[in-house]
């Protein structure tokens, strides 16, 4: 018999966890021959076709290991095996994980009482509650009842493990999504393992109950795996408990302790380690005011059902369920990243006048999104809705969308098990026609292709589906699937505004052969009899740079183009977008990218077609100068992103912007147009100096750094700046050199900052004096704000501030402010003292 | 007594205005005659000549920043104090001037 030894250094910087053991196990697993991974620094060894012995030997970088292999087939185990941890182990390691998003805790929580922790955002919003304690699988310490007999529980504690085995392997045969089958397989390959199997059946020979061995076998394999020094092995710890969870109820014939309470509180937080799919949908969304996890990544199945119910969530915060009091109010915000672990009375203050703010911002932005969005130079811009559901259209025209620039008709394609009918699709393609009322509804053909593959179109698998038969090259093999969704949308077309859009054309003759399809449908429906429009647009995706440089040529075929950013970047920098090495390589800010769209946008208007653009680029606030400077008909994004898109829009100038986009095309790398648009801050439209709602009369504030929070959470309130936090900074730069208390009760805090879009006074009078340092050492009653922008303050301001400044100077002034009974007469005593002249807006 | 006078703070937004005003309004009631430049987020306004410079006993600099065009005061007695202590104690400056 030959043995063999494979000496080698661990090469992975994570060391040797889940899925590169999983890597080992599986290779070995393929022959006869024993092997054995020996770690040298300790001497310590594990069966190398056991994954979970593997990952509980705990292997590092850099520790000198052994592979010893003996056996019949010991030859072949050795080539394949060296093969495996020669070449392919020191590339089988995922990137790291990205570092958790800037997160700055607001400085008026920067106070003793305050327990915070830091998260990834996964869901956006702010959600307060009582705090509920979710365990996940939990496995029971001591399981009442002896062993019967060994024999009898051994022939337990095998069936269980059949049992489990066969549940996992049925529920990956039902074809899960990729995600779900991810994680099926991971836990299947636990319960197969060796090591699992021989520890539990050791502790059945040493006299335990099968139940009792099993959850021993899941604890000891959890608890090896949390004493780890890499996370994702850490992680594995809830798979194996939940493989162990699900063997205990298989021998025991019925479901442990639930892990989901029977009732939430009427405002929840719910804490957990993780949470399975099926724990999170047995929670009642109604209560669920928030959601935190320990581990889980953002696209974990939980987290992506949260996001679709809109719940605040949180993930990656360490150890959240050891810093929060089940019974106890916590405060997640997910727009910054934060875990405020404990309601103190500052704390309750902040969110509340946050949540204020953002609900006054939305309704302001809500209100202003039912006009169309023109930029200061009037130059106006359709923003219009991508859909992909005809639920989202009514949701699209609330949110004031100016039409749907994208209908996807992919989703009434999928997850079923034949196309849907002509009639089917036709009610659905009118009824958004109706709801639009007038405006374009711009439906998109099927795009499917071996990324998005439909079962029933039996596609076959592609090497590279993204460069494979995808979009209308798919077509001319499914002639009679084209030829009813071109008679639904015909037919759609008698009911309103609708537009044709084809997807993936990269050659002139791919729009002939559609319009001869249309061609023959309108043929077929005249001679049913059935109404449609004679002049139905036609346009074509620009997402292939082939079509971006034919635009004149197609330009003859069709009446209007639309700009898919996503596909279009990632065709002309062959970089796939999914892969997080080339992160970087294809970005829509690069020079290149933006001269090609600047060519794309003349050649359209040179034509006398309209362009749009849609895409991940629609919905930056950073780009969209960018694309107003291209001079792009219409944009199209998420419905919920068109208000603040809408307002931005209104804050810019066209010929600023156009200069910009020149100075961009100009730049060498997308990292110099990026320092240009951190450059590039426009001033909103114009505004009075100081409103009424900038007026507080009797504020609850208790610090400076409140007070200074919360004007500057009005101005975000009133649309006088995007980031509060930023004109706080920069009030306290100010306050840095030295405080800005006057004496006589007043303080002027100020600061010149681009962080707001208008000049901007608020105005607060405390119920109760607090300490500012002030000159006369006095507290402070009467705090007066002044933000001024730092690059195009306007002149008249300036001098109204200097008067503001030289009154305060006088007792009258200060009396006459302290004693106004209400914001009017604040805003009369400001008026007159400083002859204002612009009226409240 | 006869004063020109400079005020400039960091930002020029509210302490250059603030100052001008309290000295001039402690002037007025102290008796001295005053004449009182600001350097602030306008630029230089009621900007003093070379004669104001000239015909003045002393000049006064409240100010956290270098004054702007200083080479106007060559050869003038300077007195130069914090803006904020114009502001906070302004009688306090008079004096220094008498000194």
């Amino acid at each position: 018999m030959q043995s063999y030894e494979i000496a080698f250094e661990c090469p992975l910087p994570l060391g040797l966890h889940a899925r590169p053991a999983s890597l080992v196990s599986e290779t070995a697993a393929r022959f006869a021959a024993t092997t054995i991974l020996i770690k040298e620094p300790d001497g310590s060894s594990a069966d190398a076709k056991s994954v979970l012995a593997l990952i509980a030997l705990e292997v590092r970088r850099g520790d000198r290991c052994v592979l010893r292999i003996a056996g019949e087939d010991a030859a072949a185990a050795h080539a394949a095996l060296r093969a495996l941890v020669l070449k392919t182990l020191p590339q089988a390691d995922a990137p790291l994980p990205p570092p958790p998003a800037a997160m700055q805790v607001p400085r008026a929580l920067r106070i003793p009482g305050v327990t915070w922790r830091a998260g990834t955002p996964a869901s956006p919003g702010i959600g307060q509650g009582i705090v509920v304690l979710l365990g996940g699988p939990v496995l029971p310490a001591h399981i009442p009842g002896p062993a019967i007999s060994r024999s009898e529980e051994e022939r337990r504690a095998r069936g269980g493990l059949a049992a489990v085995r066969a549940a996992l392997a049925a529920r990956l045969q039902a074809r899960p999504d990729a995600l779900e089958a991810g994680i099926l397989a991971a836990q299947l390959a636990m319960a197969r393992d060796t090591a699992l199997e021989s520890r539990i059946l050791a502790r059945v020979e040493s006299g335990s109950s099968a139940a009792q061995a099993v959850a021993d076998t899941g604890t000891y394999f959890a608890a090896r795996f949390r004493a780890a020094e890499s996370a994702l092995v850490r992680e594995r710890a809830v798979d194996i408990e939940d493989v162990c969870a699900q063997m205990l109820e298989a021998i025991q014939g019925s479901p442990l302790a639930a892990a989901a309470p029977a009732a939430l509180p009427a405002a929840a937080i719910v804490v957990a380690g993780t949470l399975a799919p099926r724990q999170l949908l047995a929670l009642d969304r109604q209560h669920l005011c928030g959601l935190v996890l320990e581990h889980a990544g953002t696209t974990s199945h939980a987290v992506i059902l949260a996001r679709s119910f809109g719940i605040p969530t949180l993930t990656g915060v360490a150890d959240a369920r050891a810093c929060v009091r089940a019974g106890g109010e916590a405060i997640v915000d997910a727009d910054a990243g934060l875990l405020i672990c404990n309601l103190v009375p500052e704390a309750r203050r902040h969110y509340d006048r946050r949540r204020w703010a953002l609900a006054r911002r939305h309704e302001r932005l809500t209100q202003s999104a039912q006009r169309p969005a023109v930029t200061r130079d009037g130059r106006p811009l359709e923003v219009a809705a991508s859909v992909s559901t005809r639920e989202e259209i009514g949701v699209a025209f609330a949110h004031g969308a100016d039409g749907i620039g994208l209908f996807r008709t992919e989703m009434l394609f999928m997850d079923r098990d034949s196309p849907p009918s002509e009639d089917e699709q036709a009610a659905i393609y009118a009824e958004a026609a109706r709801l639009a009322a007038g405006r374009t509804v711009i439906i998109r053909t099927l795009d499917v292709g071996g990324d998005k593959p439909l079962s029933y179109l039996g596609l076959p698998p592609e090497k590279n589906p993204f460069l494979g038969i995808r979009g209308v090259r798919l077509y001319p093999a499914h002639r009679d699937l084209v030829a009813a969704q071109l008679r639904a949308i015909l037919r759609a077309s008698s009911a309103g505004r609708v537009w044709m859009l084809l997807p993936m054309v990269s050659h002139l003759e791919e729009v002939r052969w559609v319009k001869e399809q249309i061609g023959a449908a309108q043929r077929e429906l005249q001679a049913a009899g059935v109404a449609f429009a004679a002049e139905m647009p036609l346009g074509v995706m620009l997402e292939v740079p082939a079509a971006a440089l034919l635009v004149d040529q197609l330009s003859d075929e069709v009446g209007f183009f639309s700009i898919g950013t996503n596909d279009l970047a990632q065709y002309l920098f062959a970089a796939d977008r999914g892969d997080d090495r080339l992160a970087g390589v294809s970005d829509v800010r690069h020079p290149a990218f933006l001269r090609l769209l600047v060519r794309v946008v003349r050649d359209v208007h040179a034509r006398g077609r309209w362009v749009g653009l849609c895409g991940e680029m629609a919905r930056s606030r950073r780009d969209l100068p960018l694309l107003l400077g291209l001079g792009l008909d219409e944009i199209s994004a998420a419905a919920p992103e068109i208000p603040a898109i809408k307002a931005a829009v209104a804050g810019h100038s066209a010929a600023a912007c156009a200069a910009l986009l020149a100075q961009a095309t100009a730049c060498k790398s997308a990292a110099e147009v990026e320092a240009l648009q951190a450059a590039f801050h426009p001033a909103g439209p114009a505004r009075a100096l100081v409103d009424p709602e900038l007026v507080v009369l009797e504020s609850d504030s208790a610090t400076k750094e409140e007070v200074i929070a919360e004007i500057a959470n009005g101005f975000f309130a009133a649309e006088r700046c995007d980031d509060p936090q930023a004109v706080e900074e920069a009030v306290w730069a100010r306050e840095a050199v030295y405080a800005t208390g006057l004496g006589h009760g007043f303080a002027v805090p100020h600061c010149r900052t681009d962080a707001v879009t208008a000049d901007s006074i608020g105005v607060v009078r405390l119920a109760q004096p607090i300490p500012w340092q002030s000159l006369d050492e006095e507290p402070v009653r009467c705090v007066i704000l002044l933000a001024i922008r730092a690059s195009d303050a306007e002149e008249v301001h300036l001098r109204i501030l200097a008067l503001l400044a030289r009154r305060l100077m006088h007792a009258e002034f200060r009396e006459r402010l302290l004693g106004a009974p209400d914001r009017e007469a604040v805003l009369q005593c400001l008026h007159a003292e400083l002859g204002l002249v612009d009226a409240p807006s | 007594v006869k004063i020109v006078a400079v005020t400039a703070c960091a930002t020029g937004i509210a302490h250059t205005y603030m100052a001008a005003e309290q000295l001039q309004k402690t002037a007025r009631a102290l008796g001295h005659e005053i004449k009182i430049e600001t350097q602030g987020s306008m630029g230089i306004e009621n900007e003093l000549s070379p004669q104001d410079i000239r015909e003045a006993d002393v000049a006064l600099f409240a100010v956290d920043i270098s004054v702007e065009q200083s080479e106007r005061f060559r050869g003038k007695r300077i007195v130069q104090v914090p803006v904020h202590e114009a502001i906070k104690n302004p009688k306090a400056v008079f004096e220094k001037l008498r000194s």
